[in-house]
């Protein structure tokens, strides 16, 4: 019998609606419970609709990974209806995918996360000269900090705090030992990233028209035609936010790890991963992705391929009719039905998904351990860089954890910040071989198809059943849905809920320990 | 003019916003409110004003959304989210950016509320969730609508962002299964009478919220109940929704000499031919997307190469989907009409037909008194008509 005795709700700083309460006894948690409060109803909006339609609405799941969304549908889609999309499709996709992560990851560490780890307040106490000193240290870029210092005191001696009003300043989870200089390197760094995650997006308006919300990787290709202008121009911005990831983000992510050196000791939950891959190669086959695909169970460092026929989703504390239950979402239902919130009973809008019975966390720490283990190059070489930096050399096992969590999706920044160049030469290379097609169309009429592909967020999967022309059924399995979803069946607990147990949490009306593992999965 | 304060700009300096990019700035935000180049003294002045004074207290409430809007308005770039929410607004609650969580967040909404009544901005992200008597979206515990009856009535305006936000968006469409509906059409059947701005497409063009939080607040129009003329019957600016996207489209010309797109990724896409038979929604669909493009003004749907799917229209999914196509078929939610998904069959029907059909549909919406003050839809050109076997008005 749960018996929560601390609420985070709404829990900001996150896409979307979500609550978290916990058991929490003598300043640890015990036990938690984590709850999707919002349905919208995709899966049934999309019944009946034409299968081109469902690549222009399934994206607006989410706007902040809408590419992803795009691409698993239209991907189902084309599976469905026997399409094999050009090379030149294929590379235009990668390099909007990529820049959706380059974008997603950017916000979510400085403008998402970045206050769960640096106490704005602190930045006031900074002494100029040092903060030069410590970011030429720490190798990280240099602005006109004492600029950012007299914004920021304006800004708290005007009295009107906006987005900062009732934030948790002083609070004793943050670490004591870091120096105010650090903290305003951050924040001045924070105002620095507005700017690169929207140039990210830029270049995915050049190549998709707008984003939040894309229109060109429709079923069959790209509606996108290359022109020298216009690549240029992603690869301007393409370099330019890829030094910056390398010259701020990464650096700034080293310089901040070591303070919270305690997160690579709570935080990490089941220990079981999950990654479908993302980034396809000429084969255009998912086991042969350049963020591999695989699975890793608890206590073996070793990767197995992951099949998505082994998914079954449980709603025995969800609000969906039982006869949604236990089934794989080729086979999916969708019959949503609110009954009250509790605990014991049913609490979350969203189902809870397990692979071979398992609870499997998804994300970058997922990707990166599947990649990890396959042994892909860059992905070796930068985790092996941090791990050293964090005294933990050899021992990749240390990022089950809050911290390796955090870790794991910046370094994936710094990896796919340079594929992106890499394939924009791929597109160049492709053009003048004369690879010059960007869609194949389709006749066929009915069909089954899924799209296994990776959100910035993890995991991500959309079915689509085809017949007579139109969507007969469509169900979708997202990152959020592994990472959030609730307890099974069987009672055992969901990815995030399990992450919480066990995690300190030293001020129980201000539970700060615990928002950063909520957000450590940017669900 | 007022006097120009140099802190003000030493700020947009450490930003690396030179003065010749913020009036450059002031300058597109005149001439989206169509306003003459000499405003843009005023505007700039205003704009200054706010920064170096008290700032406007705001809330951003989120409804069943996906968080795009909020993404979007991150994408500004003059003036950037941080300039809105930290120099012009005091954005005291907003879920997705916000240092406070909890209970604590709850509390600084409260506390606007209270201190601010009838004063605050409030802007609504997403649809109002319904179904289930509300709980298809909770909030602190309880319904999410809770949230709306406490802070609706007690602003001074709504700025409803986005297509969810006006009429529901996607998640009303057929079958709406968790009862989602516009921000508008839920106060009033709670006889809410707090004036609402109603900002549709999927998601929301920052550049019209910033458009609006000059116009609405920095020029007084609030205050004065100057806003309220410039919005058409749907609550829409007229400045920004007055016109469709046909009329200012950069393809245009191609429409009127037949010259279509007929396979994407073709040598006419290349050659940036009209997408009207890849069934664009630009003609009916009522934006400034041509001329404000997206994303820093980067791009915008045609210019990447797919048609509009006029998700700046109401109702937009069930209205235009199939989307790639010229028509809407039976089936969802008891709509009728005809044909399926197939891009063969658009192509035998488009060439001079469409163009002989759009100038119909043109002069049925000029006729039911849609086009707002801005120009009327062009009739057919002679040399067209020519042209066209069937088409035309002749």
């Amino acid at each position: 019998m749960g018996t929560p005795n601390v609420v985070i709700d709404p829990i900001t700083r996150i896409e979307g609606h979500l609550r978290v309460e916990c058991e929490v006894e003598n300043g640890v948690i015990k036990d938690a419970w984590s709850s999707c409060t919002l349905f919208r109803g995709m899966e049934l909006v999309l019944k009946g609709r034409a299968p081109s339609d469902a690549f222009y609405v399934a994206q607006r799941i989410c706007g902040v990974c809408p590419i992803s969304h795009g691409h698993a549908s239209t991907m189902s889609a084309e599976a469905a209806l026997g399409i094999t999309i050009p090379n030149g499709a294929r590379i235009v996709r990668n390099i909007i995918e990529a820049a959706q992560y380059l974008h997603s990851h950017i916000l979510w560490f400085y403008t998402l996360a970045a206050l769960d780890y640096i106490d704005p307040g602190k930045a006031l106490k900074a002494d100029i000269a040092n903060t030069y000193a410590l970011a030429e240290q720490a190798g990280t870029s240099i602005t006109d900090f004492k600029a950012v210092q007299t914004r920021l005191k304006g800004l708290v001696d005007g009295g009107q705090l906006s987005i900062f009003s009732n934030g948790w300043f002083d609070h004793p989870a943050y670490a004591q030992t870091m120096p105010p200089e650090l903290a305003l390197i951050a924040v001045a760094h924070y105002l620095e990233a507005l700017e690169m995650q929207a140039e990210a997006s830029r270049v995915i308006a050049i190549m998709g028209g707008k984003f939040p919300h894309f229109m060109t990787s429709l079923p069959g290709g790209t509606a996108w035609v290359p022109t020298e202008e216009k690549i240029d121009d992603v690869l301007f911005r393409l370099q330019r936010v890829r030094d910056w990831v390398y010259n701020t983000m990464i650096p700034d992510t080293l310089a901040i790890a070591p303070f919270y050196a305690g997160a690579l000791s709570y935080g990490g939950g089941h220990g079981n991963f999950l990654a479908w891959g993302v980034f396809n190669k000429e084969s255009m086959e998912m086991k042969d992705r350049y963020l591999p695909n695989g699975a890793v169970f608890a206590g073996a460092l070793k990767t197995e391929p992951a099949d998505p026929a082994k998914i079954r989703e449980y709603v025995k504390h969800s609000w969906f009719k039982a006869e949604d239950g236990d089934l794989n979402p080729a086979q999916g239902k969708t019959n949503p039905e609110f009954t009250k919130y509790d605990v014991n009973d049913k609490y979350s809008w969203a189902k809870a998904p397990r692979y071979d019975g398992k609870p499997m966390e998804a994300g970058p720490l997922s990707r990166m351990l599947v990649a990890y283990l396959s042994g892909v190059k860059p992905v070796t070489a930068i985790v092996d860089l941090a791990l050293g930096k964090l005294g933990a050399a050899g021992k990749p096992e240390v990022l089950v954890s809050l911290l390796g969590r955090v870790a794991a999706r910046n370094l994936e920044t710094a990896v796919v910040a340079d594929w992106t160049l890499e394939w924009v030469t791929e597109l160049v290379a492709a053009l003048k071989g004369g690879d010059v097609k960007f869609f194949e169309s389709s006749t066929a009429t009915a069909g089954d198809g899924a799209g296994m592909w990776e959100a910035p967020r993890g995991a991500l999967g959309h079915w689509m059943k085809v017949e007579d022309g139109r969507i007969a059924n469509y169900q979708v399995c997202t990152p959020s849905t592994w990472n959030i979803g609730g307890r099974d069946d069987q009672g055992v607990t969901g990815v995030m809920e399990q992450a919480l147990i066990g995690a300190p949490c030293i001020d129980p009306t201000r539970p700060m320990e615990a928002a950063r593992i909520v957000r450590s999965f940017d669900p | 003019m007022a006097h120009e304060d140099q802190a003000f700009y030493d700020q947009l300096a450490d930003r690396g916003v030179t003065r010749r990019h913020f009036l450059k700035f002031c300058g597109s935000v005149a001439a989206m409110l169509a306003l003459n180049e000499a405003m843009v003294p005023t505007i700039a002045a205003a704009i200054e004003q706010a920064a170096t004074s008290k700032l406007t207290p705001a809330v951003w409430l989120d409804g069943g959304l996906c968080t795009g809007c909020t993404e979007s308005t991150a994408q500004s770039t003059y003036p950037d989210v941080a300039t809105i929410v930290l120099d012009i607004l005091s954005m005291n609650y907003m879920e997705t950016i916000m240092y406070a969580t909890g209970a604590s967040a709850e509390q600084a909404l409260k506390d606007t509320v209270e201190k601010n009544k009838g004063k605050f901005i409030m802007v609504y992200e997403g649809s109002v969730m319904t179904g289930w008597d509300g709980n298809a979206l909770r909030i602190a515990g309880k319904p999410a609508l809770e949230q709306i009856l406490e802070v609706a009535p007690n602003a001074a305006a709504i700025i409803a962002v986005g297509s969810c936000a006006v009429d529901g968006g996607w998640v009303k469409s057929y079958p709406n299964p968790a009862k989602a509906m516009g921000i508008s059409e839920y106060l009033k059947s709670q006889n809410i009478s707090t004036p609402v701005i109603n900002l549709p497409t999927c998601p929301v063009n920052p550049e019209w919220i910033v458009t609006m939080v000059v116009d609405v607040l920095l020029l007084g129009k609030l205050e004065s109940g100057a806003i309220l003329k410039e919005l058409d019957e749907f609550g829409r600016p007229k400045i920004i929704f007055g016109q469709t996207i046909h009329d200012n489209c950069p393809r245009r010309g191609h429409f009127e000499n037949g010259e279509f797109v007929y396979q994407f990724g073709s040598a006419e896409e290349a050659k940036g031919y009209c997408l009207y038979a890849l069934g664009c929604k630009g003609p009916q669909t009522y934006t400034n997307c041509p001329t404000v493009r997206w994303n820093n003004q980067t791009s915008w749907c045609v210019e990447s190469g797919s048609p509009c799917i006029g998700c700046g229209d109401f109702n937009w999914v069930d209205e235009n989907a199939p989307f790639l196509n010229r028509f809407r078929r039976v089936g969802i939610g008891g709509y009728t009409q005809t044909g399926g998904y197939n891009p063969a069959k658009v192509a035998t029907l488009a060439g001079g037909v469409v163009a002989g059909a759009l100038v119909v549909h043109g002069v049925g919406m000029y006729a039911a008194g849609r086009i707002g003050d801005g120009p009327p839809v062009e009739k057919m050109k002679d040399y067209d008509r020519k042209r066209t076997k069937k088409g035309g008005d002749n």
